[in-house]
């Protein structure tokens, strides 16, 4: 079988074997925590192959690329992977610890596995509408797990969430249809080749403004975020750290994909409007999440802000900034995810996450209150942790490009997600109001915490290891601009009905 | 035909957005099915001019064809808009069940009273 469409079949296997293995239980715990152990084996070998210079083309039924659907385990996509994987992994540990298998909804992790496999689907896809099937399947798995277990308060959430993301996926398939209309080809490859051949053509920024704005709502840019920060806080916080890590980044992951390898270089007007809409998302999102005042509400705003950081990289469009929206990707999406499971942990030991009843964490439970600390400082850019580095690149690129506005706003939202960072720990954590209880009794507390520290242990890997993850992001930038190696590597793979 | 074409593309996306916008649920339920075959024609619509061209049968008849590709998208588009139909529907049914509204306006309305 070729590797490439592993991360692909394997959570649909996984999820559909275990439909048939009855209701939750040790045995199907299992198999869940083995399948997501494999899945991210898979990924980290797909990465060492990238590595090794031998990235995985798969043309399906052998048809070539022009004409059938293949998938593409380049480095950035192999990346992408194994990070969706590791995140897929802490939220099916974190579900296992979290719930007794009878409470457990017997749909939960088979939904996640479905989800799963459309994320890594829209990371391997080389071709548009392939793209948009992955995109729905993930949606699709998405909206029933937003409302599977939602009560009748929270489950209202569900419909702007439903109806911004079928708004989103209408103009997708337009989007697709006219690209389709305008370069006679949905694969990648081919539209790259296509739009280089045609230079100075309107048609292509137009469609480029389309695409801006289907992958602008996906992944929460300004004026099309307000669906998220109300949504997210309705699940539980396993899923809510997969959600978090995952859902907005594929987004940006195929915002990166389209201006770096499908579009023309020379739209310097689009990457301006990126970068300016990206500098409004980090200021107005960072002044949401100072108005929440519970935890997963705060880091629900968060998630936009930094959304702001990675479409900032993108819009200032070198080599270097693209590396670092990598980078930043892979530190947001360990610290992200694992920031919303320290709150599902607070949760249990304070049985709230209202910022008003929490409180005596860091005396009874200090490494609760480590940990989160840990993230929290890598979130807001505090050096050495991982967040620090992304930041640093991606300011010294601007300062370089001389757009000072949108650096000092980026500096302004770093101190301000800062600030409300302490808001949670000095709430939830120092503050030591009367009548609240930690309930250490739960022991539940203690291998959730396990799997918190397993991802900041990552994190702390990334920021201390800086230097050797900012190279394979610098690699994986490349890989994603040498949109002639792209061409290459994808048509020339040869198959039937080519030519 | 491509004028028509894309004039009816028009007005079904003028159609949906209005229905999108109204409070009702099957308004709003109707305006996302509106929008969705609006789309599936702009997909429809990229096969080029039909005129002239025979329908993509392999062995029917010789001469030029019309591009099939566009109609083997709108079919997955199709099935995918059914799916998410089905769930918009189940969801609506879920909200008028729980909270015994129709109306969007009233639905959201109970949450700033509450809070």
């Amino acid at each position: 079988m070729n590797g490439a469409v592993i991360p692909f079949v394997l959570p649909l296997l996984t999820g559909t074997v275990a439909l048939w293995l009855g209701r939750p239980g040790t045995v199907r715990r299992g198999w869940f925590v083995v399948s997501a152990a494999v899945q991210l084996a898979v990924a980290v070998w797909l990465i060492g192959e990238c590595l090794a210079g031998r990235p995985r083309v798969l043309l399906a039924g052998g048809w070539a690329s022009a004409v059938g659907i293949v998938l593409v385990a380049d480095l950035l996509a192999s990346i992408m992977v194994g990070l969706s994987s590791l995140t897929a992994l802490a939220a099916v540990l974190f579900t296992c610890f979290e719930s007794t298998s009878r409470v457990e909804h017997p749909l939960r992790l088979p939904l996640l596995q479905f989800m799963m496999a459309g994320i890594n689907l829209s990371f391997l896809t080389g071709d548009l509408f392939n793209l948009f099937v992955a995109f729905e399947i993930m949606l699709i798995a998405s909206y029933a797990l937003l409302t599977l277990e939602a009560d009748d308060w929270d489950i209202r959430q569900a419909y702007p969430y439903l109806a911004v993301n079928l708004v989103g996926s209408t103009l997708f398939i337009c989007g697709a249809g006219l690209a389709y209309g305008l370069f006679g080809t949905l694969n990648f490859a081919g539209m790259s080749a296509a739009a280089a051949a045609m230079p100075g053509d309107p048609r292509i920024l137009v469609l480029a403004l389309l695409f801006l704005v289907v992958f602008g709502t996906k992944a929460g840019l300004f004026p099309l975020y307000y669906w998220l920060p109300n949504s997210y806080p309705i699940l539980p916080a396993a899923l809510a750290g997969l959600y978090s890590g995952m859902l907005t980044k594929v987004g940006v992951y195929v915002l990166l994909r389209m201006t770096a390898t499908v579009l023309p270089h020379d739209l310097a007007g689009l990457h301006q409007a990126i970068a300016w809409l990206a500098g409004l998302t980090m200021v107005l999102a960072v002044l949401g999440a100072l108005s929440r005042n519970f935890i997963r509400g705060i880091l629900s705003f968060h998630i936009l802000s930094q959304i702001g950081f990675m479409a900032l990289a993108i819009g200032l469009f070198t080599p270097l900034s693209i590396a670092a929206c990598v980078f930043y990707v892979i530190h947001h999406i360990i610290v992200k995810a694992s920031l919303f499971l320290v709150g599902g942990v607070a949760v249990v030991l304070n049985r709230t996450d209202d910022l008003d009843r929490m409180g005596h964490l860091w005396r009874v439970t200090p490494w609760v209150g480590i940990v989160f600390l840990v993230q929290a400082l890598s979130l807001a850019g505090i050096p050495p942790l991982s967040g620090f580095w992304g930041k640093y690149v991606i300011i010294v690129e601007g300062l370089r490009q001389g757009a000072y506005a949108l650096i000092a706003a980026s500096l302004v939202a770093s101190v301000l997600t800062l600030l409300s960072m302490l808001k949670i720990w000095l709430a939830a954590f120092w503050s030591e109001p009367e009548g609240v209880v930690v309930r250490v009794a739960d022991q539940r507390w203690r291998p959730m915490l396990w799997v918190v520290g397993g991802m900041a242990a990552v994190s702390l890997g990334i920021g201390l290891g800086a230097e050797g993850v900012m190279q394979l992001a610098l690699r994986a930038a490349e890989g994603a601009l040498d949109q002639e190696g792209y061409v290459r590597l994808v048509l020339g793979a040869g198959g039937k009905g080519g030519g | 035909m491509q004028l028509e074409t894309a004039l009816l593309i028009g007005a079904l996306f003028a159609c949906a957005t209005w229905l999108i916008l109204q409070r009702s649920f099957v308004r709003i339920l109707f305006g996302f099915i509106v929008l969705s075959n609006a789309a599936n024609l702009v997909v429809l619509s990229m096969s080029g001019r039909p005129d002239g061209k025979a329908a993509p049968i392999v062995g029917e008849q010789a001469g030029p064809m019309v591009d099939p590709l566009p109609q083997a998208l709108i079919l997955t588009a199709i099935v995918i808009g059914f799916g998410v139909t089905a769930y918009l529907v189940m969801l609506l049914y879920r909200l008028f069940v729980d909270q015994k509204t129709t109306n969007l306006a009233e639905l959201y309305r109970e949450k700033e009273g509450d809070e």
